[in-house]
């Protein structure tokens, strides 16, 4: 039994899932066991298909398991974890059609129930770091496809997740843009504890990360050789300089 | 192989999409075929009616010394009969009777002489009242003014013989005297001629025997008619029919010139019910065709509902290289698969409905099959309408870029820049104004004309009310969400915190489709409402109408100078349990100088307790006044419009008439004095009448007789009291009790009650429908469609109610604002609609009624639809996430 520590983050037990598919039964995850912990930088490695976009969505607490226990030792209740402690970041584009850049950026403030003026200003930190303010009135149909997955890095990082989740953030960018934005990814995360985990089939992209794990139909190899792992657990990284805003507690609706 | 791929595709990834859309065209195809097909069976109905009602097709008056067989051959080339009855006709300087040891004497009158077969042949044209119907008869009004009964002897005054007697044998009614004693050959237009006051009808061998010597002395004053019932073999459309009986006349008047006159009574009949289908007709394009163009739009909406998906698959398949004329093919595929698909399933929706709702008017007629081969082609050319030519419009105009947009530019349409809405909306008020301020016919079908036209001015007021409310509709829409945007968000801060300004936003941006769906709401509200207002407003007055003609609920009459209905037997009227209320009412007959008309002795305080007397029925327009002014005076009287122009009176005057008393049966003067003009009256003809008090009349003839008693029931169970009445009063002779609910039925032959009724319940059924279909369905396809944005949100972290902020905002808001404007522009409507259908009313209604019941359903099904569109977004948002997730 691993000893509870409060930088893990998730610990996850023989994770099975299976979806019906056509009258049969197909396994997208096969006794998944591993721990996340705070400050990891972990690649998945797998080809299309091969289970890493329903890890991930286990991960977030977006779905389920069928079998198996998962555990988000040092987020906390499943309920909790978004807006407030995971973040996604989906291959395809996932801002929200009818509002304007710095609103889509706000928008996991407001759901996590900040007062408005503290997540206008958050959002627009978040943009600034990223340096896309000029974009902050831009409706997403005007941007192009790099933009608008920087635009979706600083919806997650405006507010300071504890877990970044993301799906081939690369997939649909060519080469440079898809550097431009990891660089910008890692240059943020650079002093903070915050966890990062990458699906990707691209090795340059795995190589940027501390921990490789592949998955191949269903069944996950974690790299337990890396000691970047024991690193942050030894040393805990400093905390962001820049405030967490403050979620309200209790707003009305 | 790509069309296949396509269409599987569709099938299994799109199905909502696809049923949407044919649930829409299949919703046209019904009601426009529904439409037709009772429009159709509507038409054929009324003129089976128009021919039942018509006891005499055809009168020819043959020339004196005519050759009855020569014309009775030339009968039989012009047109096929049934049946043939030769009548004559005797004019008598007058009748005399001797009963109770007095002599009455009567004017001038006809003797008819009719074969023994006539009553088989043509029965309703004589009605036994009392004593038998074979041998002398004598007619109700005769028979009153000779104070005769059957076994007593009349004296007929023969003009250049002497008297003849004969022995009464029964006392009848002439239901049909008009048309019997008509003048035959007048020219069209002139006033009828009123049939005579005095009747005696005589087996024809006696009276052969009577005035054959009369017809050597005076020939003009002795005449033959050939009464025919012809073998109805006429086209359904009662226009067709007429036009075919009146050429059929011509042809026989043709071949018999100089022979005989041929007096039409069929022809006119349908003349006049060619005028009742023209106004049903223009009912149905006030009543139909808004619902028809609703769900066009509808149609329309739906399938826009997924144009910004449907733009986007367009612009990858370009972007994957597929040719314009590829793109159109699978579009093409896509509008047949809905187009055929919403046309077989609306043909059956339509048989259905016609099965449940009008049961009886789908019948397979050429006309018939037509109406639905047309509503098929009409849903085929909207799914090509809806989905291949958009796809055309996206392919030829548009970049793939731009074809991605969701939001796209904010443009002001062309109809915005020019205030098209303010120009509709005053043109629909100026001519409203006009229309109203005149008092123009909407249908003219003038009398013997075979041309009939409907005055389609009278379609502007509404049609741009419509129109014009429906843009006013989206421009203050976007104006509201677009300039009151933060108005919005700050009375929004409350029940939605820090996300108002995010959710108005969003709805902001969405304008155009959000006021689309307000606009849209509005019409399917106003078509429901409007249609309901005006059915339930023209019932009430079909109600009016048949409360008019048999005076109340229930109403027990004896012949006019009869005994009358005892008091003992009202008394046991009044104790029955479903009586709630009775008044006595006279009925006697009155000199007007040499005018005989009805006059109607009431209780003016009273009479209102059992029967509605609207204001219409007075010159004035207030029943109350003329009413009180009756009861203010007792010889006061109300007179037609008629009778004040041919006396010159004013009010006060004198007004000597002539009545007859009790004590000699004579008639003697009494004076009234004139009060007030009536119109119309319950239980009162349509030509000129009096209405007087009761106390009066009794008074100064000396009779208190009852010939009328009219009774308010308190629940509808008519039948079981008419069951009740009928053994008490059957001691009466010539009595008669009858309900209201019989009065509507025979009313309706006059303008298809029954009929409308029809056309009404296709119409509020499919105004639920569509109710339903603007509110929840186009919710939920549109919120389906954006099921991505809510997978992000849910994704984001969203709460269920923070997700339900979005829906609720959105669905409420198209609701309230929708339903707010749909309710005042459905009453608008139907205002002007019973304004510029005046002529369809008899009276015209004093207010809209307005079908509370109805609009409760509506509301319900509006709110219903629009909770279970919300909620089930919500929760299927949150379970398809992961998939709408993964969807470009």
């Amino acid at each position: 039994m691993t000893k509870l520590s409060p930088n893990l983050l998730i610990e996850a037990q023989n994770l099975r899932r299976t979806y019906h598919q056509g009258g049969s039964l197909f396994t997208a995850l096969d006794s998944a066991s591993f721990q996340v912990w705070a400050g990891d930088r972990i690649a998945l490695i797998g080809r299309s298909g091969s289970g890493k976009s329903t890890l991930l969505n286990l991960m977030g607490g977006l779905d389920t398991p069928t079998d198996g226990t998962i555990a988000w030792v040092g987020l906390g209740p499943r309920e909790t974890l978004r807006p407030a402690k995971v973040a996604f970041v989906f291959q395809m584009p996932s801002l929200l059609a009818p509002l304007t850049v710095i609103e889509n950026v706000e928008m996991p403030l407001l759901l996590g129930d900040t007062p408005i003026e503290i997540a206008r200003t958050a959002a627009m930190e978040a943009l600034e770091r990223l340096q896309l303010t000029a974009l902050a009135q831009k409706l997403p149909e005007e941007l192009s496809g790099g933009q608008i997955q920087r635009i979706a890095v600083a919806r997650t990082l405006a507010y300071h997740p504890k877990l970044i989740l993301a799906d081939e953030p690369t997939g649909q960018l060519d080469h440079p843009t898809a550097t431009l934005l990891l660089d910008t990814l890692f240059n943020t995360l650079k002093d903070t504890d915050t966890a990062l985990v990458i699906a990707t089939h691209d090795p340059l992209v795995a190589d940027r990360m501390h921990k490789r794990w592949t998955i191949q139909h269903g069944i996950l190899q974690t790299d337990s050789s890396h000691n970047g792992l024991q690193t942050v657990n030894a040393t805990p990284q400093p905390k962001l300089s820049i405030t967490r805003p403050m979620p309200k507690n209790s707003a009305p609706f | 192989m790509l069309i296949l791929l396509w269409l599987k595709g569709l099938l299994s990834r799109r199905p909502g999409r696809l049923l949407g859309a044919i649930a829409g065209v299949a919703l046209t195809v019904a009601l426009l075929a529904a439409i037709g097909v009772f429009i159709v069976a509507s038409g054929a109905t009324m003129t089976q009616r128009a021919i039942a009602s018509v006891p005499v097709d055809w009168q020819i008056q043959l020339a004196p010394g005519t050759d009855a067989k020569a014309v009775t051959d030339a009968l039989g080339q012009s047109a096929a009969y049934s049946a043939l009855q030769t009548v004559c006709y005797a004019d008598s300087d007058g009748f005399t009777a001797k009963t109770k040891g007095t002599v009455q004497t009567t004017g001038a009158g006809k003797v008819l002489g009719i074969g023994p077969n006539y009553r088989k042949d043509f029965a309703p044209e004589l009605r036994p009242l009392i004593g038998s119907l074979d041998g002398v008869l004598v007619a109700q009004q005769t028979a009153a003014n000779l104070q005769v009964a059957p076994g007593d002897t009349i004296t007929i005054q023969r003009p250049g013989l002497p008297a003849a007697e004969v022995k009464v044998d029964g006392v009848i009614d002439l239901p049909f005297a008009d048309s019997l004693f008509q003048a035959i050959g007048t020219p069209a237009g002139m006033a009828p001629q009123a049939p005579p006051d005095n009747v005696l009808i005589l087996p024809l061998q006696q009276w052969h025997s009577l005035f054959d010597p009369q017809a050597q002395g005076h020939p003009d004053s002795v005449h033959l008619q050939l009464h025919v019932r012809l073998i109805h073999n006429l086209p359904p459309t009662p226009i067709k029919a007429y036009t075919q009986v009146e050429q059929q006349a011509r042809n026989l008047e043709a071949r018999i010139a100089g022979s005989g006159i041929v007096g039409d009574n069929l022809g006119a009949k349908l003349d006049g019910t060619r005028k009742d289908s023209l106004y049903s007709q223009v009912l149905f394009l006030f009543l139909g065709l808004p619902g028809v163009i609703l769900s066009v739009l509808l149609t329309l909406a739906v399938t826009a509902a997924g144009s910004d998906r449907r733009r986007q698959e367009q612009s990858l398949l370009r972007t994957r290289g597929a040719t314009i004329g590829q793109i159109l093919q699978l579009a093409g595929v896509e509008s047949a698969v809905v187009g055929t698909g919403g046309a077989v399933l609306g043909l059956g929706l339509a048989v259905i409905a016609m099965g449940l709702l009008t049961p009886g008017t789908l019948l397979l007629t050429v006309n018939s099959v037509v109406w639905m081969a047309i509503a098929a082609v009409v849903g085929v050319g909207l799914a090509v309408a809806a989905i291949l030519y958009p796809a055309w419009k996206t392919a030829r105009s548009s970049t793939v870029v731009s074809a991605k947009a969701i939001i796209g530019n904010s443009r002001k349409p062309l109809w915005r820049q020019i205030w098209l809405d303010g120009f509709l909306l005053t043109l629909a008020f100026v001519v409203f104004w006009r229309t109203a301020s005149t008092g123009y016919q909407v249908v003219l079908a003038p009398e013997g004309v075979p041309q009939a036209s409907v005055s389609y001015d009278s379609f502007i007021a509404p049609v741009c009310l419509w129109l014009g409310t429906a843009l006013l509709t989206l421009r203050l829409g976007d104006v509201a969400l677009g300039r009151g945007r933060s108005t919005l968000t700050q009375l929004l801060r409350v029940p939605l915190g820090s996300l108002a300004g995010v959710v108005i936003a969003s709805l902001s941006r969405q304008r155009r489709v959000v006021t689309s769906s307000i606009a849209l709401v509005a019409i399917a509200v106003s078509f429901a409402v409007s249609t309901a207002v005006f059915n339930t407003t023209y019932n009430a007055q079909a109600r009016v109408d048949a409360e008019l003609t048999n005076g109340a609920d229930v109403q027990v009459v004896v012949p006019p100078n009869s005994t009358g209905i005892p008091l003992t037997m009202q008394t046991q009227l009044k104790g029955l349990a479903n009586v709630a209320a009775l008044q006595p009412m006279q009925h006697r007959f009155a000199y007007v100088g040499r005018d005989l008309q009805d006059i109607y002795g009431i209780d003016p305080v009273n009479l209102p307790t059992v029967t509605h007397i609207a204001d219409a029925y007075f010159a004035n327009h207030d029943a109350q006044s003329s009413l009180a002014a009756l009861a203010s005076r007792a010889d006061g009287i109300l007179v037609s419009a008629e009778t004040v122009r041919d006396f010159q009176l004013k009010s006060g005057d004198l007004l000597n008439l002539r009545l007859q008393n009790a004590q000699d049966g004579q008639y003697h003067i009494v004076p009234f004095h004139f009060v007030g003009v009536v119109k119309e009256f319950p239980t009162a003809p349509t030509d000129s009448f009096l209405l007087a008090n009761a106390d009066y009349i009794a008074k100064q003839t000396g009779n208190s007789a009852t010939e009328t008693v009219l009774i308010r029931t308190k629940n509808r169970d008519r039948a079981s009291l008419l069951a009740q009445i009928k053994p008490i009063v059957s001691p009466l002779a010539g009595v008669k009790v009858t309900d209201i609910d019989a009065a509507q039925r025979t009313i309706s032959s006059g303008l298809t009650a029954v009929d409308l009724r029809g056309l009404t319940r296709i119409e509020l059924s499919f105004a639920i429908l569509l109710l339903v279909g603007a509110t929840g369905l186009m919710l939920a396809l549109g919120m389906a469609e954006r099921r991505r944005t809510f997978a992000i949100l849910d994704a984001l972290g969203a709460k269920p109610r923070q997700l339900g902020s979005f829906l609720w905002t959105e669905g409420l808001l198209v609701l309230l604002a929708g339903g707010t404007v749909g309710v005042l522009l459905g009453f608008g409507v139907a205002a002007m609609l019973v304004k510029v259908l005046t002529g369809v009313f008899d009276p015209p209604p004093d207010v809209l009624a307005i079908p509370w019941l109805y609009l409760l359903m509506a509301a319900i099904a509006s709110v219903l639809s629009t909770v279970i569109a919300i909620l089930g977004t919500q929760s299927l948002s949150s379970k398809a996430s992961l998939e709408a997730l993964r969807d470009t």
